[in-house]
């Protein structure tokens, strides 16, 4: 299993003169679950392009287990890296669910009963089993998000990047992710999400990395970036802990992320 | 640039080799987007291009003189030399099209047209028009960009990279009718499309000489049409 | 305010009605928040008060919507854009393409409907200010991030002031201040009296700025009421609606069976985080 490393990227993109990246330097051990937050525009689907290739470092280092990434090609890197799309509009063109499904392992090599087992493994994932046959575009927003996220599971690589994966999806959805990033950990694949719900970076991340204006400004696990002592540094980037961090210090059981160590820092304290 | 771009258009008919450098190539070398340029228009005539250049080379009805033979067909000199006439003005065409894409922003042609009096309706009728092409073009690349993020191979050469669009061209179509619907639905919730003058905040700038060059490019198309009738300048064409 | 009365929608081609005997009232200066699964009609609902639906998008509609009292099937969809603004929850296709800047896409819907000059001004810039987005002003929107396109197509509709303002999840894409930005914004317009429906899946903002909160069920309204008791329901979850973080930690704790005193304290918090 590979470690990703970024080593002081800067990205200036060709139009407009801003420093999408302003020197981040971040390593992601294998198997760990890493949230990505941070303010609209602070970097955060920049930085993840980088990691499968679609955007290189105007200058900086990415490397894959040790190994510089800038010779190796998107699509090499595709077989270390999945990354879905925040649009699923924007990665969907197949004519049904199942071809969309089977493109990308198809193009690793996958054929045969490996490859309807894979397809079919990604589909039960994210509960599309039965719409195999059916047009995308038949399907509503919400289900195209989970077909897009099937169209990478599908590919079983041992790195998983997610844009913005909750967004647009209702409770049973925002359930399916989490069982997706559950079971992805549990075969110890290493997760990397873009999200905004705090609730959700809580409850389903071993680590968050709080980004603003193109740089990494906070760094370490939940109970500690929610922790009363990090208010200040996520306010001044327009961040808000999640609710139970907020009502367990009100309540001073301390840094309590989650709804389940509020609950029981709260049954503790009688 | 949008008289420019008709003038050559229309007026390509003879010396257009001449015009391509004169008034497409030097302005955007001016405007420094010569590169861009060349490469976006010959990715759009390239395909055109080697189909002229293959059937008049080889089947010219009027070849007498035989360069060289292939089996049973022939290339002949006049097939040649009017191929490469053709091709000189595909040239100029495409040339002259892509200028005005890339130095002509939506948003002040539409501005420019209300300004002279066209009604907002048809306004929008140009505006979807010119923005069909770089929101395919958008398009295609994203969905590019996440197929190779699939392990799609496109980098390297040319049969890759087509290899990896070829296939696209119904989605990618099909998806952008769907995004002009949504983009026409937002458009006419903000009242685009109401009848009557809207307010317009500023003109795109548009100074005397520009006028004056926009007249004189005007002007040169029936001359040329007349030059051409005349046989004068016979030389060039 | 906005009026249903019975209406059913089906799209074209479509084997089921999208939307069955919906009856509602917008009040003026009410804000309406819509809840509801994936595909329960929520974005339909949203289509056809704007009057997009059948307008732009076809469709059958069964049953009548009222503006004010007044019947809007008569009314072109331009007619309607000065009395109903509609944003969706994608911000890319709600740019109108034309403006080069963000200053110029607020200003666009102002612009067509012909106000002066210096009303456009006025309000475009009191629409980027609203959202704090005036430092955008000479950005190009294409080159924006999801988030900060969807607040300025969110100005862009606030420019237009409209009387009535239907949301379909305008804050999908938003960090949590813009989320806030946002809430506050559509407050300030209840109060100048607007009737507004919102269609969302974050119930929690839905709780700071509902007086009302509709659940849908496959298309028909399965709960109506004050807001407070709706998201405070248990059949909410049933309809696949996730609980307000507040509602979801008491009823956890209820659960949990901590002791009276923790529980009152934990209710104490609650509320003062809900206040906050």
């Amino acid at each position: 299993m590979p470690d990703l490393a970024m080593e002081s990227v800067v990205h200036v993109y060709e139009r407009g003169a801003v420093r999408a990246l302003d020197g981040v330097s971040l390593r992601v051990l294998a198997g760990e679950r890493v949230a990505l937050v941070g303010q609209n525009g602070s970097g955060k689907t920049t930085l993840v392009r980088h990691l499968n290739g679609l955007l290189r470092p105007t200058s900086g280092r990415v490397s894959l287990d040790g190994r510089d990434t800038a010779p190796l090609r998107v699509a090499e890197l595709a077989r270390s890296v999945g990354l879905v799309f925040q649009d699923p509009d924007r990665q969907i063109f197949a004519g049904s669910v199942a071809a969309e499904v089977e493109f990308g392992p198809r193009n690793l090599g996958m054929r045969g009963a490996e490859l309807r087992s894979a397809v079919d493994e990604a589909l039960t994932a994210v509960g599309l089993s039965n719409e195999a046959r059916t047009n995308p575009y038949d399907l509503g927003a919400s289900r195209r998000k989970l077909l897009a996220l099937a169209s990478i599971l599908a590919m079983r690589t041992p790195i998983l990047v997610l844009d913005e994966p909750t967004t647009g999806q209702d409770e049973r959805g925002v359930a399916t992710v989490r069982g997706v990033i559950d079971a992805a950990h549990a075969e110890g694949r290493t997760v990397v999400a873009i999200s905004h719900d705090m609730e959700f970076v809580a409850g389903s991340f071993d680590r968050v990395v709080v980004m603003s204006a193109g740089r990494i400004v906070g760094d370490g696990p939940p109970a500690s970036v929610f922790a009363a002592s990090s208010w200040e540094m996520l306010r001044s980037t327009y961040l808000e802990p999640p609710m139970a961090a907020r009502v367990g210090e009100r309540l001073g059981l301390g840094s309590t992320p989650t709804d389940g160590s509020l609950i029981s820092a709260l049954v503790r304290a009688g | 640039m949008v008289s420019t771009a008709l003038a050559i258009t229309l007026g390509g008919i003879w010396g257009p080799a001449l015009l391509t450098v004169g008034a497409v190539l030097l302005p955007a070398a001016l405007a420094g987007i010569a590169g861009r340029l060349l490469r976006t228009a010959l990715l759009l005539t390239l395909p055109i291009a080697i189909s002229v250049l293959v059937i008049n080379l080889f089947f010219y009805p009027a070849g007498r003189e035989i360069l060289f033979a292939i089996g049973p067909v022939r290339a002949t000199s006049e097939g040649l030399a009017f191929a490469l006439e053709t091709l000189a003005r595909i040239g100029a065409i495409s040339g002259a099209i892509t200028l005005f894409y890339l130095t002509t922003p939506a948003g002040d042609l539409v501005l420019d047209l209300e300004r002279r009096g066209v009604s907002p309706r048809i306004a929008f009728v140009v505006l979807a028009a010119v923005q069909t092409v770089p929101a395919l073009v958008e398009r295609a690349v994203a969905i590019t960009a996440a197929q190779r993020a699939r392990g799609l191979d496109t980098e390297g050469s040319l049969w890759r990279r087509l290899r990896g669009v070829l296939p696209l061209a119904g989605p990618v179509l099909l998806g952008s009718i769907t995004e002009v619907e949504e983009r026409t639905m937002a458009l006419e919730a903000r009242g685009f499309t109401r009848p009557g003058r809207r307010t317009l905040l500023w003109h795109p700038p548009d100074s005397s000489r520009q006028a004056a060059a926009r007249w004189l490019l005007v002007a040169a198309i029936p001359l040329a049409l007349v030059a051409r009738a005349s046989g004068w300048l016979g030389w060039l064409g | 305010m906005l009026t249903f009365e019975l209406v059913t929608y089906r799209y074209a081609g479509a084997a089921r009605p999208s939307l069955q005997d919906v009856s509602l009232v917008i009040g003026s200066g009410e804000v309406v928040g819509l809840v509801g699964a994936s595909e329960a009609g929520k974005t339909t609902l949203c289509l056809v008060a704007a009057g997009l639906a059948p307008r732009t998008v076809r469709g059958t509609l069964k049953g009548r919507i009222l503006i004010d009292g007044t019947d809007v099937a008569p009314l072109t969809i331009h007619e309607l854009a000065g009395q109903v603004g509609i944003a969706f929850a994608n911000p890319a296709t709600q740019l109108s393409g034309v403006a080069g800047t963000v200053y110029e896409e607020v200003a666009f819907g102002p612009m067509n409907l012909g106000f002066s000059r210096s009303e456009v001004i006025d309000r475009t810039e009191a629409a980027l200010g609203a959202l704090k987005i005036s430092d955008l002003a000479e950005r190009e929107p294409a080159l924006l991030s999801g988030g900060q396109q969807q607040l300025v197509a969110m100005s862009g509709l606030l420019a237009l002031r409209p009387a009535h303002l239907v949301l379909d999840e305008p804050t999908a894409q938003l960090d949590p201040a813009g989320t806030r930005l946002v809430a506050e914004a559509l407050a300030r317009l209840a109060l100048d009296g607007a009737s507004i429906l919102v269609a969302e899946q974050k119930t929690d903002l839905l709780a700071s700025i509902c007086d009302r909160v509709v659940a849908l069920d496959a298309g028909r309204v399965a709960l109506d009421g004050p807001a407070f008791e709706v998201l405070g329901d248990a059949r909410l979850a049933e309809l696949g609606v996730a609980a307000p973080a507040s509602v979801r930690l008491r009823s956890l704790a209820g659960a949990a069976g901590p002791g009276p005193e923790a529980l009152a304290h934990l209710d104490g918090a609650l509320a003062m985080e809900a206040t906050a």
